[in-house]
């Protein structure tokens, strides 16, 4: 007689026949069968065969799990059983995923990141802090809650056993990645952040600081980057107010020296007002609208000649310095802010991008200056700024030429790019960026989000092909080396496949979208309650985003073009032009199927060179352990990032541009291309324009040129350190003597909380030279 | 003498060096927050010759 069973755990509890008798009966069910009576029969049967073959034995749960099944099959319930193994199946996985889940929970606990690679997942989480482990638990939770209960099995299968990536599939049921902020709009008579309302700003330094309480509160709202699109633009008008400020309060000086007038605030309040009604127009800081002549006369109705012109003198010149020093701080602030402001918990800072190069307004140049000048100048001790991500625009007649009238800018583009790897460059002339270009609408200018995703055509509305306001929904990016693997070089089958892949990820994509849509205003107080998504302004707080959404893209990605030719052909597309010209062949067959599902269902579907960072070594991995090491596919800890020819493969930059500049076309989801440069390039600013002009006259949509920063933060020395610092010649993690860096007049501070390093007099010396030297017939070009 | 090295201070020790570089198109400023992968795939890098004897308009063309 049975009356105890052991559980899992190992806990005994009283044996109940009826949970037996359940589990057939669901079984039963789940095949079309309805007769209770015979289920309570069956379980019975178990019973008599558990007591004659357990004995004295309390019997475990799986030895009655498989007496069940022996029963079934036994007693010739063949569809029952398949249920019941089915289902038995099923929580077996569950079960293993609880307890898999619990070991990822306890190694993100008590391991370090330095131990722990999912700890760095993410390379911007600092996952040892107590909100970045907060995040990476619900992260990895909601994962397998959504593996388990919210995908369509065939995409959870297709995700787990790497044959897709479905990106950020932590926030599945939860939002969308990206957006452009149109800040303009968003100023425009104030906004909230949902904690507090901000008046429309009047001065330079509050548009910088709401530019950055915007993106922060925006990225609260969506798991990927924010990008203001039209930087440039945006900061006009602050430049704008805070010079009609600074003049009147001059001028309001000016009176009290030059004119003895007691009163002189309230007469110079007066006299712009009055101005201002009568000529329309704002003192500015050109100074070519007419305003101060028309100044210059009102002030003659009480004032001499003289007297007048000291005034006016005296009120430009100071507005002019102020308003200078005013912007420069504003883009310092905005800077510092970026690399200090937290989100999402405190665990990371907003992914920022700003796009600008393109406003040729005197006060959107002066914007442009100073931010750039702030970046050059780097933070508190002189560090590089990680962000914001600095996309400069490049556009030929606006900044691209001699004689442009943002040329200079460009050129200081450069500069600082040569010293801290930001601005990136976007080329607004690439064909694909062009057919959007219409002069004096900044809003059909490309921008792209810093990692390189790219939203600007627009199935679903063709007459709102603008960048404002819009962004990614998701991504999911195949494992093209897989397929290729899998084919045994057989091209056609090779492509076959990539449909099925292509389909799958299709439908993935589609399903999400249906989540999201689903979700209210009330989800994003931000994004679409503040009305920064496109025409979500339109709507109610309680009012399902599905149809604004649809301006969003949804993105199919891939990685390892280059392991994938060669595993089909034997060579990548850096070494051989066969190899080459079936690259384009696979990334244009992706894109034309990207094209037809946007057309079959009035959805921006789109094409994009997949950002890796999670990815890069997820793929290769499962690979690894199915098809073993491959020379040249398997044989590396990472696939190669989309469509780049591979980081390891020595080839020249001219030719690595020309080489990945067809596939910028093909990819209007994003992309980029990166040259990387030896030694300092500041020492060859010729060699870097040079590199940027390249991709520009190649077609590149979107580049940037990698160098080596590196920074001692004991002596401050920032440039390229091998072994040992070129300054003070420790090594890593040795220490100085403390009078060796008085001698080199570094060490000021003792009391310090820093190390060692108060400012870098001695950088700009110490730079050494890089040894790049340029082709003269490239030079001519 | 030995007196004065004794009470020399040493700045710096077990301090290492920054290395900012690009990974997926933002700057990080170490690579301690590189996951494995990304670190191989750093570590494999080489740099692209600007004086490479191939002619800017060949590929321009």
């Amino acid at each position: 007689m049975i009356e105890q069973i052991v559980k899992r755990d190992g806990r005994k509890v009283p044996f109940e026949i009826e949970k037996i008798a359940a589990a057939i009966f669901g079984a039963a069910q789940a095949s079309g069968g309805q007769d209770r009576q015979m289920a309570r029969e069956l379980a019975e049967q178990v019973k008599e065969v558990l007591e004659a073959t357990a004995g004295d034995q309390t019997p475990t749960v799986e030895q009655i799990q498989d007496t069940v099944e022996k029963v079934l099959i036994e007693s010739g319930h063949a569809r029952t059983a398949k249920k019941y193994i089915l289902y038995r199946n099923e929580r077996t996985r569950v079960r293993e995923m609880n307890t898999r889940l619990m070991k990822v929970y306890e190694d993100l606990t008590f391991q370090s990141s330095l131990e722990n690679d999912v700890k760095r997942e993410n390379a911007n989480i600092d996952g040892d802090t107590a909100m970045g482990t907060m995040l990476k638990y619900g992260s990895e939770g909601s994962k397998q809650f959504y593996e388990m209960f919210i995908l369509d099995p065939k995409h959870a299968k297709a995700h787990r056993e790497g044959d897709i990536h479905i990106h950020d599939l932590d926030f599945l049921t939860l939002t969308t990645t990206c957006c452009q902020i149109d800040l303009l709009k968003l100023f425009k008579d104030g906004f909230s952040t949902g904690h507090g309302f901000l008046r429309e700003p009047n001065d330079i330094r509050s548009y910088s600081a709401l530019a950055c309480i915007a993106i922060q509160s925006n990225q609260n709202d969506q798991h990927g980057g924010q990008s203001v699109p039209n930087f440039d633009y945006s900061m006009a008008p602050g430049v704008r107010k805070t010079f009609r400020k600074r003049y009147q309060d001059d001028l309001a000086k000016a009176l009290e020296v030059f004119a003895e007038d007691e009163d002189n605030e309230v007469d110079a309040k007066a006299l712009t007002e009055r101005v201002e009604r009568q000529t329309g127009k704002w003192a500015c800081l050109a100074g070519d609208n007419g305003y101060d002549e028309a100044m210059a006369e009102a002030l003659s109705e009480t004032l001499d000649p003289q007297a007048v012109q000291r005034c006016l003198r005296f009120a430009r010149k100071y507005a002019d310095k102020e308003t200078r020093q005013a912007t420069y701080q504003a883009m310092e602030a905005l800077v510092h802010n970026l690399n200090t402001m937290h989100s999402r918990a405190g665990a990371q800072i907003p992914f920022s991008s700003l796009n600008y190069g393109t406003d040729t307004s005197p006060e959107g140049r002066l914007a442009m200056e100073q931010l750039l000048l702030a970046t050059e100048a780097g933070l508190g001790n002189g560090e590089t700024p990680i962000f914001p991500i600095h996309i400069f625009k490049v556009k030929e007649g606006v900044n691209y030429n001699e004689g442009d009238p943002n040329y200079d800018l460009f050129k200081l583009a450069c500069r600082v790019s040569a010293k801290r790897m930001f601005p990136n460059f976007s080329f607004l002339d690439a064909p694909f960026n062009k057919q959007f270009y219409k002069p004096g609408h900044p809003e059909t200018e490309c921008a792209y989000m810093g990692c390189r995703t790219r939203v600007i055509a627009n199935q679903y509305d063709p007459s709102r092909e603008i960048v404002t306001g819009r962004g990614n929904l998701s991504f999911t990016s195949i494992n093209l080396p897989r397929i290729a693997l899998r084919s045994h070089g057989d091209i056609d089958w090779f492509f076959e496949d990539l449909d099925r892949k292509i389909d799958l990820v299709v439908g993935q994509l589609l399903d999400r979208y249906r989540i999201q849509a689903a979700k209210k205003v009330r989800n994003y107080p931000f994004l679409m309650g503040e009305g920064v998504w496109i025409d979500s302004d339109k709507l109610g707080p309680d009012d399902t985003v599905g149809e604004v959404l649809k301006h969003g893209t949804l993105t199919m990605g891939f990685i390892g073009l280059a392991e994938t030719l060669k595993a089909l052909i034997g060579k990548h597309h850096g070494e051989s032009d066969e190899a080459q010209n079936l690259g384009l062949e696979i990334v244009s067959h992706m894109r034309q199927r990207m094209d037809q599902e946007a057309e079959k269902h009035g959805l921006n579907f789109s094409l994009i060179a997949t950002p890796a960072e999670g990815l890069s070594g997820r793929f290769v991995k499962i690979d690894r352990e199915r098809f073993g090491t491959i020379e040249g596919v398997t044989d590396r800890d990472y696939y190669t990032n989309s469509f780049h020819v591979p980081v390891y493969y020595p080839i020249g930059a001219f030719e690595k541009i020309a080489r990945e500049a067809p596939y910028h076309e093909m990819t209007n989801g994003g992309h980029i291309s990166y040259i990387e440069l030896d030694g300092d390039p500041t020492q060859n600013l010729e060699a870097f324009e040079t590199v940027v002009r390249a991709m520009k006259e190649a077609g590149i949509g979107y580049g940037a040129i990698n160098h080596p920063i590196d920074r001692d933060p004991v002596c401050g020395y920032t440039g390229i350190i091998g072994e040992t610092c070129p300054r003070c010649g420790r090594h890593e993690g040795e220490g100085v003597p403390l009078s060796k860096l008085q001698k080199l007049g570094l060490y000021r501070d003792l009391n310090s909380t820093t190390i060692g390093y108060h400012g870098d007099p001695a950088e700009e010396a110490d730079r050494r030279p890089n040894t790049l030297t340029i082709v003269k017939d490239q030079e001519r070009k | 003498m030995e007196n004065k090295i004794m009470q020399e201070q040493i700045i710096g020790e077990g301090v290492g060096f920054e290395r900012i570089r690009r990974i997926t198109g933002y700057l990080v400023g170490t690579l301690d927050r590189f996951n494995n992968a990304k670190r191989a795939e750093e570590h494999d890098r080489v740099k692209h010759d600007v004086a490479a004897s191939c002619s800017l308009e060949e590929h321009t063309a």
